[in-house]
């Protein structure tokens, strides 16, 4: 009981910063900042970190996941499987897994935690409460029709009793969908739709369908609003049959997690006609900007554009690119880049920066506050884009392909969007995600598969160890005294921390 | 609404037509869809190669009677074109023809030289390929080295192209079969 009891403390009342010992959502706290306070790891002794253990899931699929630390324990997820591990040791306490099914494994993003549950979302778009001690099923509810092209690899948002999953489906035209449940019973509570829902219009829309919720949002317990990002529209590259600015796909949403009404919206794509949700992480930082204290919402867009906005209200701040583009003619009134119609996918290809992966992507970017920097996983990439009416107007209607990319860890001025270190990862893009730590140190990945610490202050290398393909973000907990950091290679988890007494 | 006044005919006509474009698009699915050679077929190769011999810069490392001969029979349609924005292939000791493998400049600790394909590196390590096609890796500080890379050229192409400057020069290299 004193386990549930704890849990429930924590959850009850989770703070927006990150308590420094576990790490209790996706993105460690509700701000998306993946800054820690922890402070025995410094510049001064990074170089001396070693590996103190290694988990092998002994399966095909990469991790993508943040584990989440609660307690002492760690949860890690792939499409379909879940592992709860002694997180001193890396060793495995319960694995379970999910039934085999045929929708896509693309990918998964983590679990979430609330009293002694566990909820993991599975690809054919179930969520399931897992007994945190043991793996045993409490209930199993479905949240979208995987038969109808709808997938999921969401870290379920706990807040209060509300458990936000999202989902996912680019290649069926199909309404995005954000749906809270209930953490006791597994009952919807809501369901937001970004598009029109089954059977309904909404002029606005244009005709579009998508905006799906893949990723996890943030959430300001102040303003009692989560932030979410929305996904590309469909028809994915057909933008002709869907006319206007699409919304409320490659939107910023702020949302009120008690009834799922909308507050506020910004889209950070109008139109858009090349895939580039803007389901980056919506990061949450309480700052001056232009001598004002602020309330601020920052995303590094896949579209290559950074948008601070006020998160009381959405209104644009600064719009700035922070990786190659080519396809805006401008910024409009509201803070909006104005797509350029020559760059609009046609019959003989057009080339676009940036390509289809994007210039980031869901590899969650951190927030140093120290410094003022915003890091994040960036690629300068350019792409071909086709459609011809051939293409028809269902699903990705439309062909594109990445040509060439440049892969960079970039810190980013947010107060003037000036880039103020790149430091090259590699060809192509990156895949891993960024933690800063209160002591000037930022983790990160590179292409070639190295965990890496640079000073933050200017990008310098002061560390590095070789894990394979680095995916999603790393993440640091302390145990007994004990700085750990955690990041999945490969199939692995590989955990590193300061020389011991072991 | 109002009234419609067509005959049965046209109206089963126009019922047909419905049904066979939902056959036609469900049977398409949702998937990424293709490109044909004949949608890339719209550029001017005489701009082309005006573009070739001049702007673009590209007869400062590739010819028509040289590596480039035969390029269009090779590659056709996307995959022409693909080369032609970024021809990166698996690094071999000597690069095949139309392929740009970056070459490496090392000096040993023990003063000797090496010319070699550069097969991968990282921030702290590079492999390069020697004249035998055999795997060596170095340590990034423990060798003098310079990497030409042809692959840069391109990358960099890529943000000066227009789009008419990339049909333009397609259409020429579609010529030089």
């Amino acid at each position: 009981m004193k386990y549930a009891r704890l849990l429930w403390a924590m959850l009850w009342a989770m703070p927006a910063l990150l308590p420094a010992q576990t790490w209790l959502t996706y993105h460690g706290d509700y701000s998306g900042r993946r800054h820690t306070t922890l402070s025995a790891i410094t510049p001064e002794n990074v170089s001396r970190l070693q590996q103190v253990w290694q988990f092998q899931t002994a399966q095909n699929q990469q991790i993508k996941s943040s584990p989440i630390v609660v307690n002492g324990i760690m949860f890690v997820t792939t499409p379909d499987n879940i592992w709860a591990l002694d997180a001193h040791s890396g060793k495995e306490l319960w694995h379970y897994q999910y039934p085999p099914n045929d929708a896509f494994h693309i990918g998964h993003r983590g679990a979430a935690v609330y009293k002694d549950t566990v909820f993991l979302t599975t690809p054919n778009c179930h969520l399931i409460a897992l007994g945190a001690k043991d793996g045993s099923i409490q209930w199993d509810v479905t949240i979208a029709d995987s038969a109808r092209g709808y997938w999921s690899t969401n870290a379920p948002l706990v807040i209060r009793n509300h458990v936000l999953v999202g989902v996912s489906g680019d290649f069926d035209n199909l309404p995005g969908q954000l749906r809270s449940v209930d953490a006791d019973t597994g009952q919807t509570q809501w369901t937001f739709y970004s598009t029109p829902p089954p059977g309904g219009t909404e002029p606005k829309s244009g005709g579009a369908t998508g905006g799906q919720m893949w990723t996890t949002g943030t959430y300001d317990p102040d303003l009692n609003l989560v932030y979410v990002g929305t996904g590309n529209p469909t028809p994915v590259l057909n933008g002709d049959a869907r006319p206007g600015d699409n919304p409320w796909t490659c939107s910023i949403l702020a949302i009120n997690p008690d009834t799922g009404k909308l507050a506020w919206g910004f889209q950070v794509s109008p139109h858009d006609t090349h895939d580039w949700d803007a389901a980056e992480v919506p990061v949450l930082v309480d700052a001056e900007f232009n001598g004002q204290p602020r309330k601020l919402l920052m995303q590094a867009s896949r579209n290559g554009y950074l948008f601070v906005l006020d998160r009381t209200n959405g209104k644009n701040l600064l719009t700035k690119p922070f990786a190659t583009v080519n396809w805006a003619k401008g910024i409009d009134e509201l803070g909006r880049p104005i797509p350029d119609p020559a760059k609009y996918p046609s019959r003989d290809g057009v080339l676009v920066a940036p390509n289809e992966s994007g210039a980031t992507n869901f590899r969650p970017p951190s927030f140093d506050p120290k410094t003022g920097l915003f890091i994040v996983s960036a690629q300068d990439g350019y792409g071909i884009y086709f459609f011809k009416s051939d293409h028809g107007s269902y699903g990705w209607a439309g062909a594109d392909y990445g040509v060439a990319g440049r892969a960079f860890l970039r810190a980013i001025d947010y107060r003037t969007g000036k880039i103020v270190w790149d430091h090259p990862i590699g060809d192509g893009s990156g895949s891993a995600g960024v933690l800063t730590t209160e002591t000037g140190l930022t983790f990160s990945g590179d292409v070639p598969g190295n965990v890496l610490a640079l000073r933050t202050e200017d990008g310098a290398t002061l560390w590095h160890a070789t894990i394979g393909r680095t995916g999603n973000a790393p993440v640091m907990y302390e145990l007994d005294g004990r700085q750990y950091l955690v990041m999945g290679g490969g199939a692995s988890l590989y955990a590193f921390a300061l020389p011991g007494d072991d | 609404m109002p009234a419609i006044n067509l005959s049965d005919t046209d109206l089963i006509a126009i019922v047909a037509f419905i049904h066979a474009q939902k056959t036609k698009f469900d049977t398409l699915g949702g998937e990424r869809r293709t490109v044909d050679p004949q949608d890339l077929a719209t550029g001017n190769a005489e701009a082309g190669k005006r573009y070739f011999d001049g702007a673009g810069g590209c007869v400062r490392c590739h010819s028509p009677a040289g590596d480039l001969s035969g390029v269009a029979t090779r590659y056709r349609g996307l995959a022409l074109l693909q080369r032609m924005l970024y021809p990166n292939g698996r690094p071999e000791a000597v690069s095949p023809k139309g392929t740009a493998s970056p070459q490496v400049t090392v000096t040993l600790a023990s003063g000797e030289t090496l010319v070699a394909s550069l097969a991968a590196q990282d921030e702290f390590t590079m492999t390069i390929l020697d004249p035998t096609g055999a795997r060596q890796t170095y340590d990034k500080t423990a060798v003098k080295f310079t990497v030409e890379d042809p692959l840069s050229v391109h990358f960099s192409q890529l943000g000066k192209y227009t789009d008419t400057d990339m049909h333009n020069v397609f259409a020429y290299l579609d010529t030089l079969k």
